[in-house]
């Protein structure tokens, strides 16, 4: 008799759920979101992209060695890593705002695989360049050590000759 | 002898939540033998984790093995880390892990009960289980940040901090769910219909779980009372915090419900406890260190203990890394306990089980 007339009740009690997205569900206001970045405040350490576990942060590098931030919202697991290895307190913050859907448009998955590759080539690249560079300098400055020296040892030498 | 009919359920079944397969042989409607098969989903995750993830990053991996008991595995993860680095966490980080393991033993126990409500045939039980379970859900997001994937434990400590309003919003909601709590207990304990499906079906007897090494709920519905939480106190300070074994006799699925109910009583109690008494101090303890040796971690999850082995060699990333999940443990007293039942009831049983097939199969 008693579930008869809770049934009946449950004809004018209140639906338990929501009418989501037209009404806001619960959301703690410290919820796990998007990443945020501050490029005035980086000091491109790179230490978020080494700790970030599935990869959603990288950077690409042009040649004149300036670093670009890229971050893929659909990769990122919103941990907030990155963030807790920053060691400029601001440069990464962690939002309480959830990721907009990714839109066919965008394509997130293949095309960040894209970007991803080509920034760790960048990198690369601007890393050989350096070097070459480095390699180049050292080279003209043993040439001109060696140089010095050659001469240096010439005027050594003649005194001892005399 | 009646002829004998195999039935075939899964791996993709309606009844079914994981991809499992079962081959019963049935003889009248009675279940005479079963064959289970796990592995359909064999995701590599431990190669992942000695091959493509550094140590530090594991723990957010190993998350995903399991959605329902997430933070069991980043605990136990972490802890065989904190052994390998030979380093002690913060009290108040791990009060935090044992605050979030409760939360998420209650929600996981009512979800397994409402399944079986469901296979039972009990729609209207199946909701209203989920609609109480819901605040749990709640309280992890407030507490965690997320729903599902915690991303709680990290090695060295937690990775965030309980407020205070959180807290207070705890207790609030856990003294809001009491009566429900109590209505549960009601229907699960007291429900007729639900007691012609559930009691004295699929048991299994205290010698055969000892026998069989069955684990979990599942054991202590038995009789056999295992509970790493009452074991082990070097890692988690259970019983500070007043941690209390539960057992029943019966071991059908009728007892193991009741063992998951009066299971989220005790987890309510240490929820109160562990706010009540949350110590200040560090989050989190920082090391360079690089894992070294060998080590082994068990852990009391919502289905049972769960095993963790770890090996590292003083680099970034891991040599060997080796989960044991609760549901390996007990696949062979699942196969076991149908002997004998109808066949009907094979849907109810396996729900009863709470089996987490993505966990064993990795
Ligand atoms: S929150 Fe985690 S997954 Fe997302 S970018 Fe930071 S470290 Fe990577
Ligand atoms: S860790 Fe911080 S400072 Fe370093 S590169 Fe990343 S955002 Fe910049």
């Amino acid at each position: 008799m008693k579930t008869f007339f809770n049934t009946i009740g449950n004809l004018f009690r209140k639906p338990v759920t929501t009418k989501y997205p037209f009404e806001p569900t619960f959301k703690p206001d410290d919820y796990r979101g998007l990443i945020g970045f501050e490029e005035s405040l980086c000091i491109w350490c790179r230490r978020c992209e080494a700790v970030c576990p599935p990869g959603a942060i990288v950077f690409s590098q042009d040649m004149e060695g300036k670093q670009t931030y890229h971050f893929n919202r659909a990769v990122c697991i919103y941990c907030g890593e990155c963030v807790r290895a920053c060691p400029r307190e601001g440069a990464l913050f962690q939002t309480a705002e959830p990721a907009p859907c990714a839109l066919k448009a965008e394509n997130i998955n293949n095309g960040w695989n894209k970007l991803f590759d080509e920034a760790i080539e960048s990198r690369e690249r601007y890393a050989a360049e350096k070097k070459k560079k480095a390699a180049e300098k050292a080279a003209a400055d043993k040439a001109a050590a060696e140089a010095k020296k050659t001469m240096e040892g010439d005027e050594g030498m003649n005194p001892g000759n005399n | 002898m009646g002829r004998q009919y195999e039935i075939p359920v899964g791996a993709q079944h309606i009844s079914l939540l994981e991809p499992l397969h079962f081959k019963f042989t049935t003889e009248n409607e009675r279940i005479v033998r079963t064959d289970a098969n796990v592995y359909y989903v064999h995701r590599g995750i431990e190669q992942a984790c000695c091959s493509k993830f550094k140590f530090r990053q594991v723990s957010f991996v190993v998350g995903r093995v399991c959605g329902l008991c997430s933070i069991s595995h980043t605990t136990a993860y972490s802890q065989v880390a904190e052994k390998l680095l030979k380093i002690e966490i913060p009290k108040r980080a791990k009060y935090l892990r044992m605050l979030v393991i409760e939360l998420d033993r209650i929600h996981s126990h009512l979800l397994c009960l409402s399944h079986v409500a469901e296979n039972s045939g009990f729609e209207a039980l199946f909701m209203k289980t989920m609609q109480y379970r819901e605040f749990s859900m709640e309280l992890l997001e407030a507490v965690c940040g997320n729903r599902i994937q915690y991303d709680f434990s990290i090695v060295g400590g937690v990775a965030r901090d309980l407020k205070p309003e959180t807290g207070q919003l705890i207790l609030q909601r856990l003294k809001n769910f009491m009566p429900q709590l109590e209505e549960l207990v009601g229907i699960y304990q007291h429900n007729w219909t639900l007691s012609l499906k559930n009691k004295g079906t699929g048991v299994l007897t205290r010698e055969d779980a000892m026998r069989l090494n069955v684990v979990g709920p599942f054991a202590r519905a038995a009789g056999l009372a295992v509970d790493v939480r009452n074991e082990t106190e070097d890692l988690l300070p259970w019983k500070e915090v007043g941690f209390e074994m539960i057992t029943d006799t019966a071991g059908d699925v009728h007892a193991r419900n009741m063992i998951r109910l009066r299971e989220i009583g005790v987890s309510i109690r240490l929820i109160r406890n562990i706010i009540d008494g949350l110590p200040e101090s560090a989050l989190l303890t920082e090391t360079k260190a690089f894992p070294d040796g060998e080590a082994t971690v068990r852990l009391e999850a919502p289905r049972g203990e769960l095993f963790y082995y770890a090996k590292g060699n003083k680099t970034q990333v891991l040599e060997r890394l080796k989960i044991k999940a609760p549901t390996f443990s007990n696949v062979a007293g699942m196969v076991h306990a149908f002997t004998g039942n109808e066949y009907g009831s094979a849907a109810a049983i396996i729900a009863s089980y709470d089996p987490c097939l993505s966990c064993t199969a990795r």
